[in-house]
């Protein structure tokens, strides 16, 4: 559990730098809160470290998602104990460094946040003992990289820099992850312990090269190998204890861990070696040819830090157990001499405004004392004897040497190592060189420079130390903790290795000199080279990649742009055009196979279905001409509504006919404010496209519509005849099925019209068509008086239309008729008064909202509903009985009328809603012109 | 208590015909009504939530009439998670309107109870002309809220949202004249064992019906080629509107796994339109995460982000077995909540930036930068699917259960895609911003709103362990579609 | 007579479907309406056809009253529809100064 508490710690330790920082806290003593969790945790690592140094692994298991693998399970060995020291150790060093780095305008609260939820994110990567625990913690590693690079957001490069550092590791954690999930595929865990030990299985699948590339294209992004190095110098623009910490020290060693973590389980293949060694022995050149050649002290350091990753990626490379182990050890050296290395350029930058090398210069005069722990560190990354980087250096010059892998190639990787090394002692020199010797200044933002804040060096002074202290005396040092390190990534028996500074003449101390003096003589002719570099085209990494990204951005924008157009004919288009390939793909002939008995055609039926015919496709040709299209639209409905009277639908056909008349009355309402003749606007390509979409719909529908009324079926509907009556209470099988079977159909129905009703109403009441009196094209808009005719008629037809919707009412449940047809008759009626006598005239007569009105309709229905639960019944459930009223005689009264009068109420009032509003409108408009 | 069950449909349907006679507009009034109506579902869904884990399908027969004949809702695991999450949806997109944008436009309030009596009545019935006149109900309604507010840039969208939706719906009743046309039937159960029984003819045309509906709810759901609707609709929507439809997208694909788990999981048309259905999903997910990179405004972002989850949900459900089911389910939970948070968050930065509105350029930095900066992160990281959020459960969960390499490189490919999108939009909204809008206060209720939304990208990642086996335990009784046509049909098939 | 209603549903269709994709509002409105035509006739037939055998009880053989009752719930929903689309016609109008079906300006500007 300890170790579960372990990684919580900085995470809880985030909260509590911007908490210091609200309450008005000091600097210090905000630099305090943020260092008190890791110290706390780094505490809290003596007892589980002692038991890892007695040879134990430590583990600690919190279930989270059992379901999909992912525990919070957590192991220290040797390997997580020590990147646990280096992060909490660095960490801890880093956080007092900031202390005095941070200028007092910059939000502490936030840096401190972010480096600690940095500082767990890294600690859960390096003690996951769960699969996808840890590429879970690897990408939170990611994410406050991202927001540490970009802290300084007013700058251009810190923005950039961010992203590109956050898309490229993003890339490779998304691949970590598929490799991972393959991994759990094949051991069928995700438990790291079992992965260790499924390793030949993993090795003998045959998603191996998958998972190894997948598994590699995230290390390698992250810890910036060739082919994605270029991310790590723009991650420069970040404060430089972010450099030292995640960017040399940490985060890049994420990478280098998992090589070091997933060594027994994806090592010792031909193809790990082929690939792991390329890419760190390019890495390992290319980072150490362009450190010699950056001007900007951060960037030297950061191609370095590439460099080094390089090497150690081309250790584990190798294949073999003591480049292992030697590749830990500079893991180990490397993060000491870096952090401090990058610490002591955070001090330049600070004391002297720039990190230019050619303008700093001899600085040796004013700030000696950080001048020594620079250079001791420098050269420790040169591999100068009795510091630590010249011990990982020898034991890595031996290794290439070892190498059988290549044949008769074998003498280029001992090659490639000393090239390494010469280079890398070249860039060390001009470190050393360049900053504190090399004449005077030029032009410094800040003169004269001298030594930073006491307390700023001792984290410095710290690891310069801890270089010089493994360089001598190794044995004392470090080696306990490498061999539990080393052992834990073998995961097993330790090779035999000797730490020590002497191994005798042999072939590596050869290499050694001959890069220190390589280095030197390249060094020695830095102005040519320079020269030389000048002349070659600049190459920037944010340029470029920021390039490609607008690029493709715009490309992304213009393929979105392109698909959605803006078009809603070709939204239309699509959707239509995968009907008609459904239709075209599975309409076959096979569907006319029916057997039913036709029906004779008549002539009347035939005429009738000629002048539909003929009236849609007028109304489809000639749509521009309104008036034509709306008479011709009208015939078209008529004859539909005789249809359904020819085919046994009294009650449709009633509904159709009042509807018709009300959205024909809604039309001339509406063509009141829309130009007379529409534009022509199709070419013939798209007319013709459509026309084919045209055909195949309508003839798909056709035949299909064709192929069911030719065959036999069986339907529930023999169910609503038998019980209509019985159960209904009523003759009229549609209208029982519309207010009792299906009521709630009907309930929704009225529903939909109502809501219609609002939405027309919000779309109306501040709708302003007044200044459009014609339109861009200066269309005229139609005008027309109440015709004379019309008010004369339509007055007394009122009370008669009234008295025809209760009898159609009354008679709906045995006969055609119902609450909707009554509702659209009477709403006929009355719209007929706003059409002939004006809206003035209706709304002296009648209230103007019909708001209430529709809803008393469909609360009448929902309350009817609802009252059946009062006996028992589920909604809508409909009772009736029998009364005999005067004149009409025997009468059937269900509980369903109610609901009908709902129906009714509904109807009038939607209608009424939305045509009035329309029509008031219009009385605007006409006022407006009068006035104009 | 029998009847709770339609009360997930009642409850908005009263209160939005009770916000119709209160006719002097007084919005207090309203606003009250409105979230009373709301608040009151959180309980009725919760119920009806916990009685349906219990693992009995309970089937109330409006009318009292028996299946098939009259019209059931249904009320399994499925309809009951569904009713749940619209419900969580809701009550912070209501907030969040409330605050002032319900006064935009005339009766709002009764228009968002309605568009929620749509949604729920969508998820519960059990008939399929009843869900068709429940689509009717909600797209009504949506048809007004897109439009709540002016512009003209609402009216363009609008109008293509609502034709296209009016042919949709053309089609959908082309369908169920196909469906009735063989099977002679119209409820869900009774369909899927009928539908069994065809041969010949009327098994080709039930299934040209089964394609048809495909298309229908391909459109609802946003599918490629029938998404270009939606990134314009919802960008230009108002916040609360555009949170709330959030879920619509859902309901697509909730009627697709309805139908297709009932009808054609097995049998005479095992596996209609799987292939296509697949290869839709696979586009619509990296065409829409080409458009959350393409996009230029935040909206459209978060919009785009709506259609890709659509992509990953529907390839989930294609490819149809219980495990990609419940991780499917999972995910949807997620990305409603998480992406109705981002289109409330869009609009708390739109406003904070003045003119700027929520355009990707370089402005002025939004009121409370940190905060919401933080929130977007938060936001960003969970929609894009990146630990330690709900989304990267979310995903695991799907990669695991959907074992197909060019889903694998599409769902992951995407993400990459969105995540530069993400973190373009962010770095332009918040780091590349000029001044600091520290002194202008965010509006609380509408922090609150969002952070409620939001809060659900950790909730759901801290008990992934508990919704994940819920959501599994809902996908084994969909994968079982007998339960379902027994309890429906009482057996006696 | 079925080859008829056939050829009746097929021709409303097909002319539907033309019009919805023209570019100006008042003709997508009539496609809209003629789709609905159509395919409420489509609905209606999934009853089959019969003559003069109107669903009332006690008449002696009835047509299919199923679809008839889902086809006038389909009229009325596709009247709200309409009147919402002529009104939504009406605001684009008024709102982008164009009857274009994408809010175009005929002078090219965006309304």
């Amino acid at each position: 559990m300890t170790l579960a508490i372990l990684v919580l710690l900085p995470f809880l330790g985030a909260v509590l730098p911007p908490l210091a920082e609200r309450l008005g806290a000091s600097r210090t003593v905000l630099s305090l809160s943020a260092a008190l969790m890791p110290a706390l945790a780094l505490v809290l690592l003596i007892g589980p470290a002692g038991a890892v140094f007695d040879g134990q692994t430590v583990h600690a298991l919190v279930p989270w998602v059992p379901s999909l693998g992912l525990e919070l399970a957590f192991r220290l060995d040797g390997l997580a104990l020590l990147f646990a020291l280096l992060v909490l150790g660095i960490g801890l060093l880093v956080i007092l460094y900031a202390r005095y780095y941070l200028s007092a305008k910059e939000k502490a609260g936030r840096f401190f946040a972010f480096l600690l939820l940095f500082m767990g994110a890294m600690l859960g990567v390096v003690t996951s003992d769960n699969l996808l625990l840890l590429v879970l913690f690897w990408e939170l590693t990611s994410l406050s990289s991202f927001l540490l690079i970009g802290f300084w957001s007013h700058q251009s490069t810190a923005r950039k820099g961010a992203r590109m550092a956050m898309t490229i590791t993003g890339m490779g954690g998304l691949a970590l992850l598929a490799g991972v999930l393959l991994i759990g595929q094949v051991v069928g865990s995700y438990s790291l312990g079992d992965a260790l030990a499924s390793g030949d299985a993993i090795r003998a699948s045959g998603l191996y090269p998958l998972i190894l590339g997948l598994v590699l294209l995230g290390i390698f992004t992250k810890s910036a190998q060739f082919p994605f190095h270029f991310w790590l110098p723009h991650a420069m623009a970040a404060p430089t204890p972010v450099s030292a910490y995640l960017h040399s020290a940490t985060m890049v060693k994420a990478g280098v861990f998992l090589l070091a973590r997933f060594y027994p389980m994806l090592a010792g293949t031909d193809l790990w070696f082929d690939v792991v060694s390329l890419a760190g022995m390019i890495t390992l050149l290319w980072g150490a040819a362009a450190a010699l050649f950056q001007h900007d002290l951060k960037g030297l350091l950061a191609y370095s830090t590439i460099s080094h990753l390089g090497l150690i990626t081309l250790l584990f490379g190798l294949n073999t157990e003591l480049a292992a182990v030697a590749a830990v050890f500079h893991i180990i050296n490397h993060a000491t001499f870096k952090a401090s290395l990058f610490m002591a350029a955070g001090i330049i930058d600070h004391e002297t405004g720039t990190r230019d090398m050619r303008r700093i210069n001899g600085l040796w005069k004013y700030m000696p004392y950080t001048a020594v722990l620079a250079m001791v560190a420098s050269a420790a990354m040169a591999g100068v004897p009795l510091l630590n980087g010249f011990l990982s250096k020898e034991m890595f010059f031996a290794e290439t040497l070892e190498s059988g892998r290549l044949g008769a190639m074998s003498w280029v990787l001992p090659l490639g190592a000393t090239l390494g090394g010469v280079f890398s002692v070249a860039y060390s020199a001009r470190f050393i060189h360049d900053v504190f010797f090399n004449g005077e200044p030029v032009n410094l933002p800040k003169f004269p420079p001298h030594e930073p804040p006491r307390y700023m060096k001792v984290p410095v002074e710290i690891l310069v130390a801890l270089c010089v202290a493994v360089g001598v005396l190794p044995s004392i040092t470090v080696s306990g903790l490498l061999a539990v390190a080393a052992s834990a990534t073998l995961g097993g028996d330790l090779p035999a290795y000797h730490l020590s500074i002497w191994h005798g003449f042999n072939l590596p101390l050869l290499m050694s000199v001959v890069a220190l003096l390589g280095g030197v003589a390249v060094y020695s002719q830095r102005n040519w080279l320079f020269r030389q570099y000048e002349r070659l085209p600049e190459i920037n990494a944010n340029l470029i990649f920021e390039g490609r990204m607008q690029r493709l951005v715009r490309a992304a924008s213009a393929l979105s742009d392109t698909l959605r157009n803006g078009s809603l004919q070709s939204y239309a288009a699509w959707l239509l055009a995968l009907v008609a390939l459904v239709l075209l793909v599975y309409l076959s002939p096979a569907v006319l196979d029916g057997q039913r008995q036709l029906l004779p055609l008549d002539g009347v039926s035939l005429l009738a279905g000629a002048m539909l015919v003929v009236a849609a496709l007028i109304t489809a040709i000639l749509h521009r001409h309104r008036m034509t299209a709306i008479m011709s639209l009208s015939a078209v409905g008529l004859v539909v509504s005789l249809a359904f009277v020819r085919l046994s639908a009294p009650d449709l056909a009633l509904t159709q006919l009042s509807v018709e008349i009300v959205t024909l009355l809604l039309l001339m309402l509406a063509m009141y404010f829309l130009p007379v003749r529409t534009q022509m606007e199709s070419g013939w390509p798209r007319v013709l496209r459509d026309m084919v979409l045209a055909v195949v719909i309508g003839g798909g529908v056709g035949v299909m519509a064709f192929a069911m009324m030719t065959s036999d079926f069986q339907s529930i509907s023999g169910y609503f005849l038998d019980n209509a009556k019985s159960g209904g209470g009523g003759t009229n099988v549609v209208n029982v099925i519309l207010v009792d079977f299906r009521g709630f159909d009907t309930f929704g129905e009225i529903t939909v019209l109502g809501i219609a009703a609002l939405g027309i109403y919000a779309l109306l009441r501040d709708l302003d068509l007044r200044s459009a009196s014609s339109d861009s094209l200066g269309r005229p808009w139609a005008r027309d008086a109440h015709p004379l005719v019309l008010v004369t008629i339509s007055r007394p037809l009122l009370p008669l239309a009234l008295l025809i919707s209760v009898y159609i009412f009354l008679r709906g449940h045995n006969l055609p008729g119902g609450g909707f047809i009554a509702g659209l008759i009477t709403s006929v009626a009355l719209l007929l008064q706003y059409v002939a006598s004006g809206v003035a005239w209706v709304h002296r007569r009648l209230p103007g909202d019909y708001h209430p009105v529709v809803a008393v309709g469909l609360l009448l229905a929902g309350i009817t509903g609802v009252a059946s639960w009062f006996f028992g019944h589920p909604f809508l459930t409909s009772t009736f009985d029998y009364l005999y009223w005067p004149l009409v005689g025997k009468f059937e009264v269900a509980s369903a009328m109610l609901f009908d009068i709902g129906v009714f109420l509904t109807v009038v009032g939607a209608t009424l809603l939305m045509l009035a509003n329309l029509g008031k409108l219009s009385m605007l408009d006409d006022k407006a012109k009068e006035g104009a | 208590m029998e009847h709770l069950i339609i009360a997930p449909i009642l409850i908005p349907a009263f209160a939005g015909m009770l916000l119709l006679l209160e006719v002097r507009e007084h919005q207090p009034l309203r606003r009250f009504t409105g979230m009373l109506s709301v608040l009151a579902l959180v309980p009725v869904a919760l119920a009806l939530y916990q009685q349906a884990a219990g693992g009995e399908i309970q089937v109330y027969r409006l009318g009292d009439w028996a299946a098939p004949f009259g019209i059931v809702l249904v009320l399994d695991k499925l309809s009951a998670l569904m009713v749940l999450l619209c419900t969580a949806l809701a009550v912070p997109a209501l907030l969040y309107a409330c605050r002032a944008d319900d006064k935009r436009g005339a009766n709002f309030h009764a228009l968002f109870q309605f568009q929620l009596m749509g949604i729920n009545g969508a998820f519960l019935t059990g008939d399929l002309f009843n869900l068709f006149v429940f689509f009717e109900v909600l797209l009504i309604a949506s048809y007004g809220l897109v439009l709540h507010g002016r512009g003209p840039a609402r009216v363009r969208a609008g109008i293509h949202y609502v034709v296209l939706n009016l042919i949709g719906s053309a089609l959908f009743l082309v369908a169920l004249g196909l469906v009735y046309g063989t099977t002679g039937t119209l409820n869900m159960a009774d369909f899927a064992v009928k539908v069994n029984q065809l041969d010949g003819g009327a098994l080709e045309l039930a299934r040209i019906g089964g394609l048809l509906m495909w298309v229908v709810f391909g459109l609802k759901a946003a599918l490629f080629p029938l998404y270009f609707w939606l990134p314009a609709a919802y960008a230009n929507a108002t916040a609360g509107v555009a949170a709330l439809f959030a879920i619509m997208t859902k309901v697509g694909v909730y009627s697709v796994a309805r139908v297709y788990g009932l009808a054609f999981a097995d049998g005479a048309l095992a596996g209609l339109g799987r292939d296509a259905l697949w290869v839709m999903a696979l586009l619509t997910l990296v065409l829409a995460a080409i458009g959350v990179l393409g996009a230029r405004r935040l909206g459209e972002v978060v919009a785009y982000m709506v259609v890709m989850s659509v992509g990953t949900l529907m390839a989930g459900l294609a490819w149809a077995t219980p495990e990609s089911f419940g991780a499917m389910l999972y995910y949807l939970i997620h990305t409603t909540l998480v992406s109705g948070g981002l289109f409330l968050l869009a609009d708390l930065v739109a406003r904070g930036r003045g003119k700027l509105g929520d355009q990707l350029v370089a402005g002025p930095a939004p009121a409370g930068r940190a905060g919401l900066g933080v929130l977007f992160f938060i936001g960003a990281v969970a929609v894009i699917g990146l630990p330690p959020l709900s989304g990267f459960m979310g995903k695991v969960a799907l990669l695991q259960t959907v074992p197909a390499p060019l889903y694998w490189l599409f769902l992951l490919g995407g993400g990459l895609l969105a995540l530069v999108g993400m973190s373009r939009a962010g770095s332009t909204l918040f780091w590349r911003a000029t001044g600091d809008g520290a002194e202008r206060r965010v509006d609380r209720p509408r922090l609150a709103a969002t952070l409620l939304l939001l809060a659900a990208a950790p909730l759901l990642a801290i008990w992934a362990e508990p919704v994940l086996r819920a959501t599994v335990a809902v996908a084994a009784q969909w994968a079982q579609p007998e339960l379902y046509i027994d309890a429906v049909l009482g057996g006696g098939v | 007579m079925e080859a008829l209603v056939a050829v009746m549903i097929a021709v409303l269709v097909g002319t539907g479907v033309y019009l919805v994709l023209r570019a100006r509002t008042f003709p997508v409105i009539l496609g809209i309406t003629l789709l609905s035509y159509g395919v409420n006739l489509f609905v209606f037939i999934s009853g089959r056809l019969a003559v003069n055998q109107p669903a009332i009880v006690g008449n002696g053989p009835a047509s299919d009253p199923l679809p008839q009752a889902l086809v006038l719930t389909a009229i009325v929903i596709g009247f709200a529809m309409t009147a919402f689309l002529v009104v939504l016609a009406l605001r684009g109008q008024g709102e982008t100064g164009t009857d274009h079906v994408d809010g175009k300006r005929d002078d090219g500007g965006e309304g």
